[in-house]
């Protein structure tokens, strides 16, 4: 009896995996790793905006071969050991061509050996941490992890020269996340501006989800700096504003890409007013292909572009454009996007010209915004 | 700075002792480590947001509701969750709390999102954020004095419901000996759903007061808090309610102090050593009763 059951559950489970199986066949998988759900699904709320925009486009125009594609949306919540799962099942999903993802450093780190063990061709629009370089290479010297982004090592640098000659601030205090990305960005921006002659005062470390800074803050307000430079994300950087407010702490604030959403107004209120940060993509730069680009979003998602989205736009285009090219096979998909290795056959997206070197790594100017009246703004001075 | 950071730690602390009441209240009874019990804080702080935008009440009131709703929730979660599993062993219970703690955060997700979202500013008055009083180069602010009044004053009403009034000496009853209570004729379903309905609102007020003081709310905030609460609670001796008091102050001075002057980094690691120090010498927390086990 038991065993009648079971053959029948097996039954009825090969045919649904069997009546599901055409479907698959006319369309084109790839896969979205980010964090959907958790303190940062906002941010993957930007991804999903982007890579949705590029797929709805191309699908609109009769897909990839008359291949509609089709997204798998995996939540990672940004967390390292979720990562980890998402990328095995990924990987083992011979039907998903490529991933774009993650979103987070240490998320990304965590999920690549995967993808480097199963030959996956990841491209990554979101995560700056210097350490990725090292292990976007299989054993066989194959590139298979690509980033649309700049890396932390250069932002924090720039900025560092930013606070220096536009700001013109001398006493820093230094709050960092305790992760990949935290700690690779503080680490560049310390060095650049202990070169510069600025006066780094204090760093202060936190862990991710914590809601309590004033013990901190509160020890380097006593060291009077005159600017608060804030290595992570936009949850608890707002709160960090917010404290140092509180405590009557009136600093010009400073963070980099992880900072750029509006739930970092809405959280921080009053407080985030003076807060300058590092982009790879603004609107009010934006030219040509760009600006029909932020049209159709706002359009469709009755929003502004932040850059999240338009570098996801770009990484699911380079994705999408190698699948065109090069087939539905992950190896070929690989040495396509591998190829894009110059200025001259250069992937024209809309947040910039996109090639890769050798470790998967592009780079892209920088670009500063400013919290002013309650929105972000272009700051009137930009650098080169 | 000193005096600044005892504030920070102070102010800290009195949220942690109302919650730990909470935690401590419950395992007296009926011997259960409610793990659900940060979820009905974070789930006070989203009902009170709620009652403002969308009903438009003042703050007064809807903390008052705010309590009202989550003893309610309390309650529901010990007929439903809990009860069923009274003779059960007491590992089923346990695990059935962890399971409803999974719940109510995946609930809060669905019904509000999972990002974090600010308090509703215009519902409070302004003078709040401002200085009240400065002691030293300290400045405490409004919003810090009124945690620390409506803290001390439900630690007194608590104190008071549970050494003067009949139900509290039905709790401290019961927490002796369920079965000779329960032959005393005391209505012991009643009692423990009295407790539930004690702790879940005091745990309310903490999580109002938690959302306001950090403007931020996330379905997710329940956990870490919950999870301090609970050390405070065995810190003060679980099965105390004085101690959970004493637990919570004595754990946010500790990590206040410990972010101040040691490292931020480690700044949990030093609050639990300082109860892993305690528990050492004194194995039942600071307050908590020497129990000999019988052969």
């Amino acid at each position: 009896m038991i065993g009648k059951t079971w053959l029948k559950a097996v039954a009825a489970c090969l045919l649904v995996l069997f009546l599901s199986t055409p479907a698959l066949a006319d369309t084109i998988r790839i896969a979205v790793a980010s964090p959907f759900t958790g303190a940062l699904a906002g941010y993957g709320d930007n991804v999903k905006a982007g890579v949705t925009l590029k797929v709805e486009e191309i699908n609109a125009q009769g897909g990839i071969n008359g291949k509609q594609i089709r997204v798998e949306w995996m939540d990672e919540q940004c967390e390292p050991r979720e990562a980890a799962t998402v990328s095995s099942r990924i990987a083992q999903n011979r039907n998903i061509v490529g991933v774009v993802g993650h979103l987070c450093s240490s998320a990304h780190l965590a999920a690549l050996p995967q993808y480097l063990r199963h030959g996956v061709p990841v491209v990554a629009p979101t995560t700056t941490a210097v350490s990725i370089s090292e292990q976007s290479k299989d054993r066989d010297g194959k590139t298979w992890a690509f980033r649309v982004v700049y890396r932390d090592d250069y932002q924090g640098e720039f900025l560092a020269q930013y606070v220096n000659e536009v700001l013109e601030l001398k006493n820093i205090a230094v709050f960092y996340e305790n992760n990949d990305y935290g700690i690779g960005l503080k680490d560049a921006f310390v060095n650049k501006a202990s070169k510069l002659g600025l006066n780094i005062v204090g760093q202060e470390a936190y862990v991710s989800g914590a809601s309590d800074f004033n013990p901190q803050l509160t020890r380097l307000r006593g060291r009077n700096p005159d600017g608060l430079f804030i290595s992570g994300y936009y949850p608890e950087g707002a709160l960090i504003a917010g404290q140092a407010d509180n405590l009557g702490m009136k600093v010009a604030k400073f963070g980099a890409d992880g900072f750029d959403n509006v739930d970092y107004i809405s959280l921080a209120g009053s407080a985030a007013e003076n807060t300058y940060l590092t982009v790879p993509f603004l609107a009010d730069a934006a030219e040509g292909d760009a600006k029909e680009f932020l049209e159709n979003f706002r359009n469709r998602f009755n929003r502004e572009v932040d850059w999240m989205s338009a570098n996801a736009y770009d990484a699911a285009g380079i994705l999408l454009q190698a699948i065109a090219e090069a087939g539905e096979d992950r190896e070929k998909v690989r040495e396509y996007i591998a190829g894009i290795n110059s200025p001259e056959n250069a992937y024209q997206g809309i947040a910039g010209l996109t090639y890769f070197n050798d470790k998967g790594d592009t780079l892209k100017p920088a670009f500063v915004k400013k919290v002013k009246d309650g929105q972000f703004v272009a700051a009137p001075v930009q650098m080169d | 700075m000193f005096e600044q950071q005892l504030i920070n730690g102070l102010t800290l602390g009195m949220i942690y002792a109302l919650i730990a009441v909470g935690y401590t209240m419950v395992y007296g009874v009926i011997q259960l480590i409610n793990f659900a019990h940060g979820e009905i804080f974070m789930l006070a702080a989203f009902l009170a947001v709620t009652f403002i935008t969308v009903f438009g009440l003042p703050i007064y009131i809807v903390i008052i509701m705010t309590m009202g709703c989550c003893a309610l929730i309390g309650v529901l979660l010990d007929i439903f969750a809990y009860r069923p599993l009274r003779q059960s062993p007491r590992l089923a219970a346990l695990i059935t709390a962890i399971g409803m703690s999974i719940f109510l955060q995946n609930l809060a997700m669905i019904i509000w999102g999972s990002r974090p979202k600010p308090f509703v500013q215009s519902a409070l008055p302004p003078f709040l954020r401002t200085t009240a009083l400065t002691v030293g180069d300290a400045s405490i602010s409004w919003l810090q004095l009124f945690i620390f009044g409506i803290a001390s004053l439900l630690m007194i009403i608590l104190f008071l419901i549970i050494n003067k009034t009949r139900v509290g000496t039905a709790m401290r009853a019961l927490s002796q000996n369920r079965t000779s209570a329960a032959l005393m004729g005391i209505n012991v379903n009643r009692v423990i759903s009295f407790t539930f309905a004690l702790g879940s609102s005091m745990g309310a007020v903490a999580g109002i007061m938690v959302a306001i003081y950090y403007n931020t709310l996330y379905p997710t905030m329940g956990y870490v808090a919950g999870v301090k609460a609970f050390a405070a609670a065995v810190l003060g001796g679980i099965g105390s309610v004085p101690g959970a008091m004493i637990g919570g102050i004595v754990l946010g001075i500790a990590e206040a102090l410990g972010a101040g002057y040691i490292s931020s980094l480690y700044r949990d690691g030093i609050a639990y050593a300082v109860m892993i120090a305690v528990i050492i010498f004194r194995p039942s927390g600071i307050l908590g009763k020497s129990t000999l086990e019988k052969v």
